[in-house]
C-alpha cells in the first residue's frame, strides 16, 4: 500500500516537473535553442531510467527520488561545498578515510516526492586534501556568516583531529515540525 | 664589383677574432616599486596576487595558508597582517595559527605573532580588520564558539582574546574599537584600552529580523562608519559616537519601478560573493544585482547599479556582459571598478562612466576576493 502510494507521488512529482519544466521552457528559450537543446533532452531521457533512484523503497526511511551526484538533488537545497558521493563516499557517507564533523549546521529542503519539509544536516567531512569535484553553492534559507548554525559559507570541521576539508555529505535528521 | 666585396669579405672574416664573448646573464631580484592607489589584490588559494590596474600587470604575490581569506595592509608602516593557520603534516599534525607581518618593500615575511589556534576560516573580508588606531588587528575565530583574536602588530603580541557569543564580522569604528553584527538583529560595540584589553561593550535595539531580512555579511566601510545592506536591499548606515551605536534609516535599492518590474517571486536583489563596494570619496556605492528568488544572495549579478548614498537614489545602471561574483572600487580620486566576473577574467571599469577600460583575461586566481592596499577595502 505505501509502496503503490510511493509509486503513485512519483509519477505525479516527475508529471508536475515536466509541465513546469515545458512551460519554463517556452517562457525562457527562443525556438533556435529550443531546436539545439533538444537532442540533448532526448539523449537524457533514454538515459533517464538509469539514474539512481534512492531508498525510494525503504520502508523506514525517506521515499525519495534524484541523483545524489548532482546539486539539484532536493537533500543538498542549501548546500555549498563539494559533493561527497562524487569522491568515493556516498550522501549520506563520508569518502574513505576522512573524518565526519560531529558538529553541522542544519538546513529545511523540500522533498519533492512527498512534498515535506525534512531537517538535512550538512556534515563535512574532514583531514584530507579538498575533493574537487561535484561543486554545488545551493543557499536556501541559509543565513550570513555570523549566523552559524544556518550558514552554508561556514568550514564546519569542528570538533575533528583536522579542519581540512575534504567534502559534504546531506543526511536527513527527521521532517521539519514534524516528530522527527 | 669583385674588387669592391673582397676587402668587405676579408673584414667580415676577420671581425669573428675580434668579437666580445657574450656575457652569461645572472638571475636577478626585482625590486617592489612603491604601492600605488591604482593596485589591487586578488586573494585565492594559497596566495595574494598583487596587480596594477594602470598597466594590468602583476606585481608580486603573497604566500599565505589555505586558510586565509583576507589581508590587511598598513602603508605607514609598509606592512601587511593575515592569518595563517597550517597543520604540520599539510592537511593532519598539529595546527599552529599566527598572524603573519609581510614588509611590503619586497613582500617578505618579517614577522610572526602567535595567535590562539581558533581563527575562523570564512570566505569574507571582515574577518580580519585593522583598528583605527593602526596599531591592533582584531581576527574572527569560530571553533564554533564566537571570539576574537587581538594583536598589538607594533610591540608584536597577541594583547587579548575576547569573547563575542552570537557576533560575528569586525568593523572598526572609533578611535580604538569595533562593531560586530549579531544573529538576534543587533550591532555590539566592543572598545579596547591601550593595552588591547577589552575596555567596554554596548548593544544596540534589535533593528533587522534573521529569518525575515538579514543583513548582508559582506559590508563596506563607507566616510561615517559602515554600509549594511540586507538580502532584499535595504540599505543602513551605521557608526558610533563616543559608546553610543548609531544605526541609520533604512532606504530600499529598489525604487517603485524596480518592484514592478519583478513579480511576486523573482525581484531584483543584490548578490554575489563580493556584491558590494563603495567610493567613499563621491558617496558612491555600487551593488551587483540580479532578479532571483529569495534566498539568491550569493548568485551572480547581471548588472551593476550605483547609488549616490548622499541622495539615497540610484544614479546609473549598467548590463553585464559577463555575469559577475565580485567588485571593487579603488579609492583613487576617480575610481576604478574591478569586476570579477564568472569566467573568472578581471574586468577594469571607469567608475563613474561604467566604461570598460581593460580586461586581465587570465588574472592566474579563481574565485578571488578583491582587495585595494588601503587598510580598510
Amino acid at each position: 500500500m505505501k509502496n503503490s502510494k510511493i509509486v503513485d507521488g512519483t509519477w505525479q512529482w516527475l508529471d508536475r516537473k515536466t509541465r513546469e519544466g515545458s512551460r519554463k521552457l517556452a517562457r525562457t528559450t527562443s525556438r533556435r535553442s529550443f531546436l539545439a537543446r533538444l537532442g540533448t533532452v532526448l539523449t537524457g531521457a533514454a538515459v533517464l531510467p538509469l539514474l539512481p533512484v534512492v531508498r525510494a523503497f525503504a520502508a523506514e526511511s525517506v521515499a525519495e527520488l534524484g541523483d545524489p551526484q548532482s546539486c539539484d538533488y532536493w537533500r543538498y537545497c542549501a548546500l555549498s561545498g563539494t559533493l561527497c558521493s562524487c569522491c568515493g563516499g556516498t550522501h549520506t557517507s563520508c569518502p574513505p578515510g576522512a573524518e565526519p564533523s560531529p558538529i553541522t549546521w542544519v538546513g529545511t529542503c523540500r522533498n519533492p516526492v512527498d512534498d515535506r519539509d525534512y531537517l538535512i544536516s550538512y556534515n563535512d567531512c574532514c583531514g584530507k586534501a579538498f575533493c574537487n569535484r561535484c561543486h554545488c553553492h545551493n543557499t536556501e534559507r541559509a543565513r550570513p556568516v555570523y549566523y552559524p548554525s544556518k550558514s552554508s559559507s561556514v568550514i564546519w570541521c569542528f570538533g575533528t583531529e583536522s579542519r581540512a576539508y575534504h567534502c559534504t555529505v546531506g543526511i536527513v535528521l527527521g521532517e521539519a515540525g514534524g516528530q522527527g | 664589383m669583385r674588387v669592391v666585396m673582397l676587402p668587405a669579405l676579408l673584414l667580415a672574416m676577420a671581425s669573428q677574432f675580434f668579437v666580445t664573448p657574450l656575457r652569461a646573464e645572472t638571475v636577478g631580484k626585482t625590486v617592489l616599486p612603491e604601492p600605488q592607489p591604482s593596485w589591487f589584490m586578488m586573494n585565492g588559494w594559497e596566495a595574494s596576487y598583487i596587480f596594477d590596474a594602470a598597466d594590468q600587470q602583476m606585481k608580486g604575490l603573497i604566500s599565505h595558508s589555505v586558510f586565509t581569506p583576507a589581508v590587511v595592509t598598513l602603508p605607514s608602516r609598509k606592512e601587511a597582517y593575515f592569518v595563517d593557520s597550517f597543520y604540520a603534516r599539510g592537511v593532519r599534525g598539529t595546527r599552529s595559527d599566527v598572524l603573519t607581518v609581510i614588509d611590503m618593500r619586497d613582500l617578505t615575511t618579517k614577522a610572526e605573532i602567535d595567535i590562539p589556534d581558533k581563527a575562523a576560516a570564512l570566505p569574507i573580508r571582515q574577518h580580519i580588520a585593522l583598528l583605527d588606531d593602526e596599531r591592533h588587528v582584531v581576527v574572527f575565530n569560530m571553533t564554533p564558539a564566537q571570539s576574537v583574536s587581538v594583536v598589538d602588530v607594533v610591540e608584536r603580541k597577541l594583547t587579548a582574546e575576547i569573547s563575542t557569543p552570537g557576533c560575528g564580522i569586525i568593523m572598526p569604528a572609533g578611535p580604538r574599537g569595533f562593531l560586530m553584527l549579531c544573529g538576534d538583529g543587533t550591532l555590539q560595540f566592543i572598545t579596547l584600552d591601550k593595552n588591547g584589553k577589552e575596555a567596554g561593550r554596548v548593544r544596540s535595539e534589535s533593528f533587522f529580523v534573521m529569518e525575515q531580512d538579514p543583513v548582508f555579511d559582506r559590508v563596506v566601510r563607507s566616510s561615517g562608519g559602515w554600509m549594511l545592506i540586507t538580502h532584499d536591499g535595504l540599505v543602513r548606515e551605521v557608526g558610533v559616537d563616543g559608546d553610543r551605536i548609531k544605526v541609520g534609516e533604512a532606504w530600499s535599492m529598489l525604487n517603485a519601478e524596480d518592484k514592478e518590474d519583478g513579480g511576486e517571486k523573482e525581484q531584483w536583489r543584490p548578490g554575489g560573493d563580493q556584491p558590494f563596494t563603495m567610493h567613499r570619496n563621491t558617496s558612491l556605492l555600487y551593488s551587483l544585482m540580479h532578479k532571483g528568488k529569495v534566498d539568491t544572495q550569493d548568485a551572480e549579478g547581471t548588472e551593476i547599479w550605483v547609488f549616490d548614498t548622499s541622495r539615497r537614489k540610484r544614479v546609473a545602471r549598467e548590463v553585464l556582459p559577463v555575469a559577475a561574483e565580485g567588485i571593487l572600487s579603488s579609492q583613487e580620486p576617480s575610481p576604478r571598478l574591478y569586476v570579477l566576473d564568472k569566467d573568472h577574467k578581471l574586468n577594469i571599469y571607469d567608475g563613474l562612466k561604467l566604461a570598460l577600460l581593460h580586461t586581465i583575461e587570465k588574472p592566474g586566481v579563481n574565485g578571488a576576493l578583491l582587495q585595494t592596499l588601503t587598510p580598510n577595502d
